[in-house]
């Protein structure tokens, strides 16, 4: 008989959020992101013909030494299957479960949708389990962490506008020193690109935003980088499935682009 | 019981009625889903407007074609297995001599039609192919994780037509009669479950199929 055995781990982000859960909030929250969907969900509940070919594109399934419950169809059976079939009536141990299984042993890379003989996007249907337990509020607390930094400065490591306009000019310095007319300009309107990193360059890595500068110089690329928000381009807003806060962030960093009047915007990862 | 089944009323039952009843629930139901998943698509405001005839011409073509896919030429042994019964399941009823000899007495219409010999071997490799998908069923445990009854049922729904067809023209296990009657309900079942059930994926595929080339096309990338 297989089952779902997994090794407990403790995180407040899921284990607090979950103790403050109702039945009554679950299934309505459940059923009012189902009644959000369409023909995507029904296609891909009334087509799928139990398979399992999407198992060997999981890496989570092949380096688990082929264990079923890692299948990305399995998956799915222990989540959105039961829900649906429950007309959302869970537990909070159940969405607690369903929060590890899709923060935690998927990470969206979508090898599974390319496998499915049909086409069925399986992450697409992750990503509704997700958007279930973000607004349940039970999602794995470095992640919800990240999507709070998002929401109240607009990049995911929680950067300061001075922050992130002092590193970038510190860097600028250190390029210098090796070619004197480097620059990194900031809010030059009209030019080629808009280049913007993922936070953690600024924060934890700055000799990367240095070694572009390096490359656009030897390249000679007319470049701009903005000094307010919207220089970052990551969003794990996205990843959580807080889409109201993946739109704010997504809208700034396509207005800055439009504000410094750029050909194209050039994104690093 | 067996003086019941011999009575020619069942018989002209089956052959007559039950069959108008089968194909019009098969083809009056597949339209109906089709159309009510394209009304619900484009509610949704996120599938039409991606669609591209192209990109989903590709992608279907890129995975009806045997060993197209990155995962058709993973695994050669269902690759195989999947291919051969799609392809005789379909292909035995619609060219079978016996079965355009009823057309032709209901309806008068006919088609080509493939020798005795080859539709034999073709009904048993469909035959065979049911059999390697229930022991995979059974078997394989990433399989075994996500099976339901329906599943079993589903799969017997498409072998009994074929086993009862075959048994049914060579006469064997049972009267000649009663076989065949079993023959026509087995198919109008088959045939008024394929709307209802996942056996849908029969028209289902071409949509989803369509929808995720059209996803991968307009952003540059191929279908794997």
């Amino acid at each position: 008989m297989i089952t779902y055995v997994r090794k407990p781990i403790p995180d407040i982000g899921i284990d607090e959020s979950a103790k403050r859960l109702t039945p009554e909030k679950i299934e309505k929250t459940i059923n009012a992101v189902l009644k959000g969907t369409g023909a995507r969900l029904k296609a891909y509940l009334e087509t799928c013909i139990h398979c399992a070919l999407c198992s060997e594109a999981c890496h989570y399934y092949l380096s688990h030494d082929k264990d079923p419950s890692y299948s990305p169809v399995a998956k799915v059976k222990m989540t959105l299957w039961e829900m649906v079939e429950k007309k959302g009536k869970v537990s909070a141990d159940f969405i607690r479960q369903c929060s590890r299984i899709a923060y935690t042993e998927c990470n969206r890379c979508r090898r599974c949708s390319l496998y499915c003989p049909y086409g069925i996007d399986i992450w697409y249907l992750m990503a509704l389990v997700r958007r279930i337990c973000l607004l349940l509020k039970v999602v794995p607390q470095y992640e919800m962490d990240t999507n709070y930094s998002h929401a109240a400065t607009l990049n995911m490591m929680w950067l300061k506008q001075d922050d992130w306009i002092d590193t970038v000019q510190w860097q600028e310095e250190e390029v210098r020193m090796e070619y004197p007319t480097a620059r990194i300009p900031f809010d030059k309107e009209g030019a080629e690109i808009m280049y913007t990193p993922i936070a953690p360059e600024p924060k934890f890595k700055p000799q990367l935003l240095a070694a572009t500068a390096k490359i656009f110089h030897a390249a000679g690329v007319d470049w701009t980088m903005p000094s307010s928000d919207g220089w970052d381009n990551s969003d794990i807003s996205m990843h959580v499935a807080d889409f109201e806060t993946m739109a704010r962030v997504e809208r700034k960093h396509f207005e800055a682009a439009v504000r410094l009047k750029v050909k194209r915007i050039v994104m690093c990862e | 019981m067996f003086d019941f089944i011999k009575d020619p009323s069942l018989y002209n039952f089956v052959r007559g009625p039950l069959a108008w009843i089968a194909f019009f629930v098969f083809i009056g139901g597949s339209i109906y889903k089709i159309r009510e998943l394209i009304l619900l698509a484009k509610k949704e405001k996120t599938v039409i407007p991606f669609l591209d005839l192209k990109f989903s011409l590709r992608s279907i073509l890129h995975w009806v074609v045997p060993f197209g896919s990155v995962n058709w030429r993973k695994r050669w042994v269902m690759t195989t297995m999947t291919f051969l019964f799609h392809i005789c399941l379909v292909f035995t009823p619609i060219f079978l001599l016996s079965h355009n000899v009823l057309w032709h007495e209901s309806w008068g219409i006919t088609l080509w039609t493939i020798p005795e010999g080859l539709a034999d071997i073709m009904t048993i490799i469909v035959i065979i192919t049911c059999m390697f998908f229930f022991l995979r069923r059974i078997l394989a445990p990433e399989v075994r994780f996500v099976t339901f009854t329906s599943d079993y049922l589903i799969l017997a729904i498409a072998f009994v037509p074929f086993l009862t067809g075959f048994l049914a023209y060579h006469q064997l296990l049972l009267p000649y009669k009663i076989m065949v009657i079993l023959h026509m309900i087995s198919g109008a079942a088959m045939l008024i479950a394929i709307p209802f059930t996942r056996l849908g994926h029969m028209f289902y595929f071409f949509l989803t199929r369509a929808y995720l080339g059209s996803e991968t096309g307009f952003r540059r990338a191929t279908d794997w």
